[in-house]
C-alpha cells in the first residue's frame, strides 16, 4: 500500500426500503492499489462499488477520490472507469467508437482521441479490431474492449463489477493474471467486486470480505487465508476443518476447548464455558500424532484425488469431521474405511464464537 | 420417411402461401396497365394512361393530403408519447406496469368499427365537431398501440446498464439517453413508426364515422370510387400506394433487416 | 466492533424522483387511451341501453339477440371469423416451419412476401380480389383458356370469394407470430425427446406443439378478432348478401340512424373481441 490515501470511504450507509445494504462502511485505498470486495450476493459489495461510481449515492457518509470530496458529485464528473458485468458496450458503435466515447464526451481534440484509442486498444491487444462491430466479437474480446474503454479516459479509479464472471473458467484464469499485470503496468488504482475467492486471491493486493453490508475483514490475500478474522471470512475463503466445542480454560491468547474428538487448543480469547467453533486449514493436517499438537482420529469417509493434492474426509465421530489436504508425494495415502489419526499445529488452530455462524 | 414427407408439405405450403399472398398485388399492378377500361391484363399492349388520370379523380388531392397529414402527425405524436410510456413500463419502477402495458396495447385487438361509432357518439356528446382534429385524436388511438407494443418489446431488451456506462464515461443522464439509448433503439423506432404510419394511412373503420362530405381520408375516398365506378385508374392508384409501401419497407429492411422486424412484429 | 449491534442511522427517504418521472412518462399515453378509448367505449355501453327519447331500454339487445335474422347476422360474423382463422392456421403453421428452416436469400424473399402483403392497404388487396374474381376476371380467363370450363363461373359476391379474400388478407397476421416462435424453437428439444424414445408423432404433440403454442394463440387471437369484425372485406367481396355485425353497425349509423341499435351491435362485437383477448391471455399464462 502506498502512503497517500487515494480513495477514502467513511461511514457510508445505504438502505433500500427497509433493507440496510451498506452499514457504515469505512475503507481507505492507496494510489495504485488493487482491492477486491469479496462476498456472497446481497452482501452490499456491488452497492458499494456503485456508490463509488456515483450511480447509487449513499444515504450517509462521505467518499473522497484523489483528494476531492465526491459524495455529491454525479457520475459523469467523477472520473471513474467502470467495467460492467454485462460489459455494457454500445451496440451501435464500433470497437474504436466505444473506446473513444468517454474522450469524445469530454470534448477532447480528435488527434488526441485517436492516440488514446490506439494506445488503449494496443494495451488490451485488440489494436487490429478497432473497426469491428461489437456483435462480431467474442466474449473475451468484448471484455477487453470494456476494459480499454474504461482505461482510455485515464480514470482516478477503475471499478470492475463481476467483470470476469461471464468468461469461461480457463479464459477467466488467464484474464486474472493478465489483468493484474496490465493494471500494475499502467499504475491503476482498481476495485474488483466478485464472489469468486480465487479471483480475489489472484488479483488483489488486499481483499475486503463483506457480509451483510459490512466489511468483516480487510487484509492481504495471504493473511486473509492464514488468519481469518471471523468464521464468515474463514468459510468464504478456502476450505477448513471445523469442530464445535466448549472452552474450559485458557491463557496468553490461547484457549483449551473440549470437543467431541477430544481436548484441543486454539488461538483466541474466550471465557471458560463459551461455545466456540475451532477451525484449521486442511493442509495443516498431517498423518500421525504430533508432539504438543492437536490431534484427532476417525475413519476415512472419502479420498478425492485432485492432481497435486489429495483431499481426505474423515468421520471423527459424534458428528465431527476432519478435512485433510495431503500432498501428492505422500507415499502412504489412506484409503476409504481406514482408521487414521491426524495432528495439526496449535498455532494454526483458531477459535471463533459459535453463535457468529 | 414420415418426417421427410412432412418437410415437403411444409415447403409446398410455404411457397404456395408466398404466391397466394403476392397474387392480388401482382394482379392489381398488372391491371393498372390495362389497355382497355375493363381490367384487361396488359398482354396485348400496355397502357400507362390510367396513371395520368389519378390526379383527376374527384377529390383525390385533398384526400391524399388529409390522410398524409393525419398519418404523419399521429405517428409523430404516438412515437413521443408511446416511447415515454414504454420507458416507464420497461424499467418496472411503476406499480402495475404490466397492466398499464396491456392497457396501452389493448386497442389493437378491439374492432375498429366499434371504436369508430363510440368516438362518433362521444365527440358529439362533448361537442367536439372539428373533423380534422377529431380524426387526428382518433388516429392516435390507432397508432399509439403499435408504438407502445414495439417500444415496450424493444426496451425490454435494452440493457439499461448502457446508460450507466455512458454516465460514468462523462455523459449527463439526458446526454446518455440521447447518445446511447436513442441510437440503440433506432430499429424499434423505425418499425414502430412504419407500422403506425401504415395503420393510420390505411384506416377505414374508425375514420368513416368521423369524416364529413368535404374532408374524406383516402381509404374512404377509394372505397367510394370502387363502389361507384371501378376502372383501371383505381388499379393505378392502388399500385402507386403499393409502390410507396414497398419503398418504405425496402428502406426499413436496409436499416433494420426484415428478420428483426419479423421478431418484433408479432 | 462494539457498535455492531446498533442499527444504521435512519435516513429520511428521499422523494423517489425516478418513480415520479415514470408517472410523468406514462401519463400522456394513459390519458389518450383513457379519454379516447376507454371512456368512449363506456359511453357506447350506455347508448346501447337508451331508447330514442333517452329512457333506459333493453329493446336493442332483445331485437339483436331475439330475432332469427340478427342471430343469423351474429352467426355470419362468427362464421367468417372461425373459417378464416381455421384455414389461415392450417396453411400458416406448417409453412412457418419451412420459413424458419430457410436461409439466406430464400429466407429474405419469403419474409418479403409476408411483409409486403402485411403492409399493403386492406382496401387495395380487397379491390384486387374483386378484379381477380370478376366473371371476366383473371381466374375465369385462365380456367377458360385451359379448357377446364366453358362459361365463366360466378365467383365474386359468393361466400367462397369472401373466405378466400379474408384468408388472403389476414394470413400474414397468423404466419408472423407463429414464425417468430418457431424460429426460436431449439431443435435440441425434439432431439432430446427423440433420444428419450419418443416417436415423431409424440415429439410433435408433446414437445413441438406446446412450445409453439404461444405463437399459435397470438396468431389465432389476432386473425379471429380482425376477421370477425372485418368491414371492408365483406363489403367489397360479398356485399348485402352476407350481413355481419360490422356491416349492421355501419348501416345503423350511416344509413338507418339508429344509434342505440348500432351501439348494441357494437357492444356484442366488442364482447366477442374481449372474450377472445381474455381467452388468449388465460391460455398463454397457463404453463404448458
Amino acid at each position: 500500500m502506498s502512503a497517500a490515501p487515494h480513495l477514502v470511504i467513511s461511514g457510508v450507509s445505504k438502505r433500500f426500503g427497509a433493507t440496510t445494504v451498506l452499514d457504515r462502511v469505512d475503507l481507505t485505498i492507496g494510489r495504485g492499489e488493487l482491492v477486491t470486495l469479496l462476498g456472497p450476493s446481497g452482501c452490499g459489495k456491488t452497492t458499494l462499488l456503485r456508490a463509488i461510481a456515483g450511480l447509487a449515492p449513499p444515504d450517509t457518509g462521505t467518499i473522497s477520490l484523489a483528494g476531492r470530496d465526491v459524495t455529491d458529485v454525479p457520475p459523469h464528473r467523477r472520473n471513474v472507469g467502470v467495467v460492467f458485468q454485462s460489459y455494457a458496450l454500445f451496440p451501435h458503435l464500433t470497437v474504436a467508437g466505444n473506446v473513444a466515447f468517454g474522450l469524445k464526451v469530454r470534448g477532447a481534440p480528435k488527434a488526441e482521441i485517436d492516440r488514446a484509442v490506439e494506445r488503449a486498444l494496443a494495451l488490451v491487444k485488440l489494436g487490429h479490431l478497432g473497426g469491428r462491430r461489437i456483435s462480431a466479437l467474442s466474449g473475451g474480446q468484448q471484455q477487453r474492449v470494456a476494459l480499454a474503454r474504461a482505461i482510455a479516459v485515464e480514470p482516478d479509479v477503475l471499478l470492475f463489477d463481476e467483470a470476469l464472471s461471464a468468461l469461461d473458467r480457463k479464459l477467466r484464469e488467464e484474464m486474472q493474471v493478465e489483468l493484474r499485470r496490465l493494471l500494475q503496468e499502467v499504475k491503476a488504482t482498481a476495485i474488483f467486486v466478485t464472489h469468486d475467492q480465487d479471483e480475489a486471491l489472484t488479483m488483489s493486493d488486499r481483499v475486503a470480505v463483506m457480509n451483510k453490508g459490512r466489511i468483516e475483514q480487510l487484509a492481504a490475500p495471504r493473511e486473509l487465508y492464514a488468519r481469518p478474522a471471523s468464521l464468515f471470512a474463514l468459510n468464504f475463503v478456502g476450505l477448513s476443518t471445523r469442530i464445535a466445542g466448549q472452552v474450559v480454560g485458557g491463557h496468553d491468547g490461547m484457549v483449551d476447548v473440549v470437543t467431541p474428538v477430544g481436548r484441543l487448543s486454539a488461538r483466541g480469547a474466550f471465557q471458560p464455558g463459551a461455545s466456540v467453533i475451532i477451525a484449521t486449514r486442511p493442509e495443516q493436517l498431517r498423518l500421525g500424532a504430533g508432539d504438543g499438537a492437536n490431534s484427532a482420529s476417525g475413519r476415512v469417509r472419502s479420498v478425492v484425488f485432485q492432481g497435486s493434492r489429495t483431499l481426505v474426509d474423515v468421520d471423527a465421530g459424534a458428528g465431527a469431521s476432519l478435512l485433510a489436504e495431503l500432498s501428492g508425494r505422500e507415499a502412504e495415502l489412506p484409503r476409504v474405511h481406514d482408521e487414521v489419526r491426524f495432528a495439526w499445529p496449535v498455532a494454526e488452530t483458531f477459535a471463533f464464537a459459535a453463535e457468529a455462524s | 420417411m414420415m418426417s421427410r414427407i412432412a418437410i415437403i408439405i411444409c415447403w409446398v405450403l410455404a411457397i404456395g402461401l408466398a404466391l397466394f399472398l403476392l397474387l392480388p398485388l401482382v394482379v392489381i399492378a398488372a391491371a393498372s396497365f390495362s389497355p382497355t377500361p375493363v381490367f384487361d391484363l396488359p398482354l396485348s399492349g400496355a397502357s400507362t394512361r390510367w396513371y395520368g388520370r389519378i390526379g383527376r379523380l374527384d377529390g383525390f388531392w385533398p384526400s391524399l393530403s388529409l390522410s398524409l397529414q393525419i398519418a404523419v402527425l399521429s405517428t409523430a405524436l404516438s412515437l413521443v408519447a408511446g416511447t415515454l410510456a414504454a420507458i416507464a413500463i420497461a424499467r418496472g419502477r411503476l406499480p402495475g406496469a404490466t397492466a398499464l402495458g396491456t392497457l396501452l396495447v389493448s386497442p389493437l385487438m378491439m374492432p375498429g368499427l366499434v371504436l369508430g361509432i363510440a368516438l362518433l357518439q362521444y365527440f358529439r356528446m362533448i361537442g367536439f365537431t372539428a373533423t380534422w382534429s377529431a380524426l387526428l385524436v382518433a388516429h392516435l388511438v390507432v397508432t399509439l398501440p403499435y408504438v407502445a407494443r414495439t417500444m415496450i418489446a424493444g426496451l425490454s431488451r435494452f440493457d439499461f446498464t448502457l446508460i450507466e456506462a455512458a454516465r460514468t464515461l462523462g455523459c449527463t443522464y439526458a446526454g446518455s439517453v440521447i447518445r446511447v439509448m436513442v441510437p440503440a433503439l433506432a430499429p424499434s423506432f423505425l418499425i414502430a413508426g412504419l407500422f403506425s404510419l401504415l395503420a393510420s394511412f390505411d384506416n377505414y373503420p374508425v375514420s368513416i364515422f368521423l369524416t364529413d362530405v368535404r374532408s374524406k381520408t383516402l381509404p374512404i375516398r377509394m372505397l367510394q370510387y370502387i363502389e361507384e365506378a371501378p376502372d383501371p385508374t383505381l388499379a393505378a392508384l392502388s399500385t402507386l400506394i403499393l409502390a410507396g409501401t414497398l419503398v418504405l419497407l425496402l428502406i426499413s429492411d436496409r436499416l433494420v433487416g426484415l428478420h428483426r422486424m419479423a421478431g418484433t412484429a408479432d | 466492533m462494539t457498535d455492531a449491534v446498533l442499527p444504521a442511522p435512519i435516513v429520511k427517504p428521499a422523494p423517489d424522483r425516478e418513480r415520479l418521472a415514470a408517472f410523468g412518462f406514462v401519463a400522456p399515453s394513459v390519458l389518450i387511451i383513457a379519454l379516447v378509448f376507454v371512456l368512449p367505449l363506456a359511453l357506447l355501453l350506455g347508448v346501447s341501453v337508451l331508447d330514442a327519447k333517452g329512457g333506459v331500454t333493453s329493446a336493442h339487445y332483445v331485437r339483436l339477440l331475439g330475432t332469427p335474422y340478427y342471430l343469423g347476422v351474429i352467426w355470419n360474423s362468427l362464421r367468417l371469423g372461425l373459417l378464416t382463422t381455421l384455414i389461415a392456421f392450417l396453411i400458416s403453421y406448417p409453412a412457418a416451419f419451412a420459413l424458419a428452416r430457410a436461409r439466406g436469400a430464400l429466407r429474405s424473399i419469403l419474409l418479403a412476401t409476408l411483409f409486403l402483403p402485411l403492409a399493403a392497404s386492406v382496401i387495395v388487396k380487397a379491390f384486387a380480389w374483386t378484379i381477380l374474381l370478376r366473371s371476366d376476371g383473371l381466374i375465369n380467363t385462365v380456367l377458360i383458356a385451359l379448357g377446364l370450363i366453358e362459361d365463366p363461373i360466378r365467383m365474386i359476391f359468393t361466400q367462397t370469394a369472401l373466405i378466400v379474400g379474408a384468408v388472403n388478407i389476414f394470413l400474414p397476421f397468423m404466419v408472423l407470430p407463429i414464425y417468430a416462435v418457431v424460429a426460436q424453437l431449439d431443435g435440441r428439444y425434439a432431439e432430446a425427446a427423440a433420444t428419450l424414445g419418443a416417436s415423431p408423432f409424440v415429439v410433435f404433440f408433446r414437445v413441438i406443439l406446446p412450445l409453439t403454442l404461444p405463437g399459435i394463440i397470438a396468431g389465432v387471437a389476432l386473425v379471429f378478432s380482425l376477421s370477425v369484425s372485418a368491414y371492408v372485406v365483406p363489403t367489397l367481396l360479398i356485399g348485402e348478401k352476407y350481413p355481419t355485425l360490422a356491416t349492421t353497425i355501419a348501416k345503423a349509423y350511416l344509413l338507418a340512424r339508429e344509434p342505440g341499435f348500432g351501439a348494441a351491435a357494437g357492444v356484442v362485437l366488442l364482447a366477442i373481441a374481449v372474450i377472445v383477448v381474455a381467452l388468449s391471455a388465460m391460455l398463454s399464462r397457463e404453463p404448458k
